[in-house]
């Protein structure tokens, strides 16, 4: 089967105590009520029926869902491994044991920082110190442990400390993703695009790091993409292997998905989730090779990176279907590199970025 | 270079669930962000991963089970666990 869903991604809510100027969040919140515990539990039947073995429980904050800890035990109940994606913001000892109970199988805390200094200026919000016990909670707990920090140029010079923090925090699992430009990381690109030098001297750290940790703690470096050269195989091919379902019931290709124009997407309410994967036009878009422009249609790469990312090919160019500005064999990598040119060019940016507002 | 020997006892690690898989009835190792489909040796091999037997009893009892001489076997394992161990998805106890 060449389009299978393997992993959910289920944004519970779009509350969160956190105010990271890169949130992942749409900028522009849509319209609607939260599903409801039901719903979910629905949804995630279907998903595991559809082929779905991973749940990543995500927001906004998930812990701001007081029926969190059912919704874990309908995804245990319905065989599928499910990662708390959290803040930790609200993870004491009691929730958590509620959540292990449930069956929860792994929890991921993001850091903003290796210190709260900083961490809190990034958060918005003084948690760091908050994130430190949530993190030696889950340890005492016995349940896996992983760690998130999203990267950019105000905490990358600080990557070797960030590595450490997460060691000496005894997580099996260390995501260093930089930050992805859409929604609010495109808002704040100024303030939060590193230079070549920062993201040269970073990948250095990550690199002999993830040597030095093989076979204790797994290292996961993401570059960020306009210092590539070839795109990133965005979600591994649109409606190929993931979808993401947020808080109002919204079935989507990838979280990003709503940043383009003109798609419509449907919704959990309104349509069984195996018809959605199967037969919506949102689904079929970008499938597979058919919709792709030249070069990637005659491209030996076509099936590696499926083009790059459909939504920042709409964010940068306007047109959801050329091929990913950031390919230096496409027609439009002069829009990249005139935003790394004008990053050297600022030395340090001045103003302050828009932090993340709730709905 | 490989940290498993016949007298380790293999375990799989606590981040990693076995299930199978319901589409197509493949097992399967459950873990953050990831999937690894078994051959059905490393499946049964798996399956005796408790923290208590010890490779080369492993190896005897599936050798018993699949009609299999032990040195073929045993080298089959000692390779698929240190491909298990490599990505931290086994411990060994000592």
């Amino acid at each position: 089967m060449n389009f299978r869903p393997y992993a959910l991604l289920a944004e519970l809510t779009y509350q969160c105590p956190l105010h990271c100027p890169y949130c992942s969040n749409p900028v522009r919140y849509p319209q609607g009520e939260e599903l409801t515990t039901e719903e979910w539990k629905r949804v995630f039947a279907e998903a595991a029926r559809l082929g779905v073995l991973h749940l990543g429980l995500s927001g906004g904050e998930p812990l701001a869902r007081r029926d969190l800890a059912e919704l874990v035990a309908a995804a245990r109940e319905a065989g599928l491994y499910s990662n708390l994606i959290t803040s930790a913001v609200g993870l004491d000892k009691k929730r958590l044991l509620d959540l292990q109970q449930a069956g929860l199988d792994s929890i991921q805390i993001s850091f903003q920082s290796n210190e709260a200094s900083l961490g809190d200026v990034i958060a918005g919000a003084n948690v760091h110190q908050r994130k430190l016990e949530a993190a030696r909670l889950v340890r005492e707990s016995g349940l896996p442990l992983s760690l998130n920090v999203v990267l950019h140029r105000r905490n990358l010079d600080q990557l070797e400390k960030i590595i450490a923090l997460a060691e000496s925090l005894g997580a099996i699992r260390l995501e260093l993703a930089n930050v992805q430009y859409y929604g609010w990381g495109h808002l704040n690109q100024t303030q939060l695009l590193p230079t070549r030098e920062q993201v040269e001297a970073a990948s250095a750290v990550a690199a002999a790091a993830k040597e030095r940790l093989a076979g204790k703690m797994e290292l996961v470096y993401v570059l960020p993409d306009y210092y590539e050269t070839r795109p990133k195989p965005c979600m591994q091919g649109w409606g190929r292997r993931y979808l993401t379902v947020n808080p109002v019931g919204n079935v989507l290709p990838c979280p990003n998905a709503t940043s383009i124009p003109n798609l419509k997407f449907e919704n959990v309410r309104e349509q069984p989730l195996a018809s959605i994967w199967n037969d919506s036009a949102s689904f079929n878009q970008f499938r597979g090779t058919d919709w792709m422009p030249l070069p990637c249609r005659e491209c030996p790469q076509r099936e590696i990176d499926f083009g790059g990312c459909r939504c920042q090919a709409a964010l940068l160019t306007g047109d959801a279907f050329v091929t990913d500005p950031v390919c230096t064999l496409g027609p439009h990598r002069d829009v990249v590199d005139r935003i790394l040119a004008a990053v050297a060019h600022d030395a340090v940016p001045v103003e302050e970025w828009t932090a993340r507002r709730n709905p | 270079m490989s940290r498993v020997d016949l007298n380790c006892r293999p375990a799989l690690a606590a981040h990693v669930r076995l299930q199978i898989d319901p589409v197509n009835g493949d097992p399967v190792l459950l873990f953050p962000e990831g999937v690894l489909v078994l051959n059905a040796t490393a499946h049964d091999i798996v399956l005796h991963c408790d923290g208590e037997a010890k490779v080369h009893e492993i190896v005897t009892a599936l050798s018993e089970a699949y009609e299999i001489d032990e040195p073929t076997l045993s080298s089959d394992a000692l390779e698929c666990l240190a491909d298990l161990l490599d990505r931290n998805l086994v411990i060994l106890k000592s």
